[in-house]
């Protein structure tokens, strides 16, 4: 019985010790230091993230298959070198259908040579076989109810006020969820830092007033960025969603991509 | 109340109060700022190196270059797309881009089914293999001649 009281009155003292602790004003200071460890820079001057919506939409009809985007892309951001890419083109070969078969369409040959970096050179099947080829830049959907935001344990992955989907690197450990959980496979866990890695729309440089660097490079105009609170009606990207037949990827996924696509065909995934 | 039952709630009461402190100590001032992140990640990610200076940049040294681009064919075209990253250019104009070759102009012009109808395409061994592009055309005007 004694043994009993005094664990009781050590408890009492532990929790009048902690709510005494949470009381005193001397808490603010040691709070703060200790945010302050880890808490970082602040956003540029000037930059309100609730002022903007920012969006891409690529224009696949322009798409010239140079791949400087995925280049661009892979030297703006330290992405590493090997298979990885924030951005990446695809080709897409429909052959001929076998006249027999009554079909109007043949089988969909999809090719991703290096991400396309370097261009794409030699077609896999014959030129006169090919009865219809493309070229599709792909990047993160930027979904409006994106699935690797919801499976994130630990509150690393988020969707931005302004319209990016971003990982906090700091708080990422590396369970891979949300690579798992993207239907349009954009993320990757990075082999050096070991954590999940993903498309910011060049974050550092659209806070800055600059295009994303796969958009400052693109020759044909096909991949289009504006922001949806900002732009006059004359913007690109007004102009794209009023002369395109638009369509998104996977929409039956419900993860209502606010990334949009014009000019592709029905086998795009 | 039997004492192990008392032992058990005050057990839990310390779980929870040592869970609180905890919490108050630790998340980040700017967790929940704009949802249920650490917003100052935001301001972390924006603060990043360019290795691409973006076309205003050139524009403040090469404005006659920039304006002669955009009344022509290749008025879509950025300058770091054939000219490369030139963030580094852009703070020290001491340090060139690189020089530009043949490969530059094949990269986009060099046939191919996949390219669209639309695009300028040449098949590069029947159209000219002795020498340079630029001897026939002007990057930067591509509709005139030398």
């Amino acid at each position: 019985m004694k043994e009993n009281a005094s664990r009781r009155s050590a408890l009492a003292k532990l929790g009048a010790i902690a709510a005494g602790i949470l009381a005193t004003p001397l808490t603010a200071p040691v709070r703060a230091a200790t945010q302050k460890v880890l808490a970082g820079a602040g956003l540029p001057k000037g930059y309100d993230p609730s002022h903007h919506k920012w969006v891409m939409a690529i224009d696949a009809n322009r798409c010239i298959g140079c791949g400087l985007c995925a280049e661009a892309c892979k030297k703006e951001n330290h992405v590493p070198q090997g298979h990885y890419y924030r951005t990446w083109v695809e080709r897409y070969i429909i052959t001929k259908p076998d006249p027999d078969s009554g079909l109007a369409r043949g089988e969909t040959l999809v090719d991703c040579p290096n991400g396309g970096m370097g261009g794409f050179k030699d077609t896999p099947v014959p030129k006169e076989k090919i009865q219809h080829s493309f070229f599709v830049p792909k990047m993160c959907n930027l979904c409006e109810h994106s699935p690797c935001v919801q499976v994130c344990p630990v509150g690393a992955a988020f969707d931005s006020p302004d319209g990016a989907v971003l990982i906090d690197p700091k708080y990422c450990i590396g369970c891979g969820f949300c690579i798992q959980a993207c239907p349009y496979g954009c993320r990757f866990m990075n082999p050096e830092t070991h954590v999940a890695e993903k498309c910011t729309l060049c974050y550092h440089r659209i806070t800055r007033g600059l295009k994303p660097a796969c958009v400052e490079v693109c020759p044909t105009q096909s991949r289009i960025f504006g922001d949806l609170k900002t732009a006059p009606p004359d913007d690109p990207i007004r102009q794209f969603y009023a002369n395109n037949r638009v369509q998104a990827l996977k929409p039956h996924l419900g993860t209502e991509p606010r990334l949009f696509y014009a000019g592709i065909d029905k086998e795009v995934r | 109340m039997p004492p192990q039952i008392l032992r058990l709630c005050l057990l839990a009461a310390g779980i929870v109060v040592s869970y609180a402190v905890a919490r108050f100590f630790l998340t980040p001032a700017s967790f929940g700022q704009y949802g249920w992140f650490r917003g100052s990640a935001m301001a972390e990610l924006a603060d990043h190196e360019r290795t691409y200076a973006g076309r205003k940049a050139c524009e403040e040294c090469h404005e006659d270059v920039v304006k002669k681009l955009a009344a022509h064919g290749h008025k879509t075209l950025g300058c770091e797309g054939c000219h490369g990253a030139s963030q580094n250019h852009a703070d020290n104009p001491d340090i060139k881009p690189e020089k530009l070759h043949f490969s530059t102009c094949v990269r986009c012009h060099e046939a191919n089914p996949s390219r669209p109808k639309w695009h300028k395409q040449i098949v590069v061994k029947n159209h000219y293999t002795v020498g340079n592009c630029t001897e026939c055309h002007l990057p930067h005007l591509p509709e005139e001649a030398p």
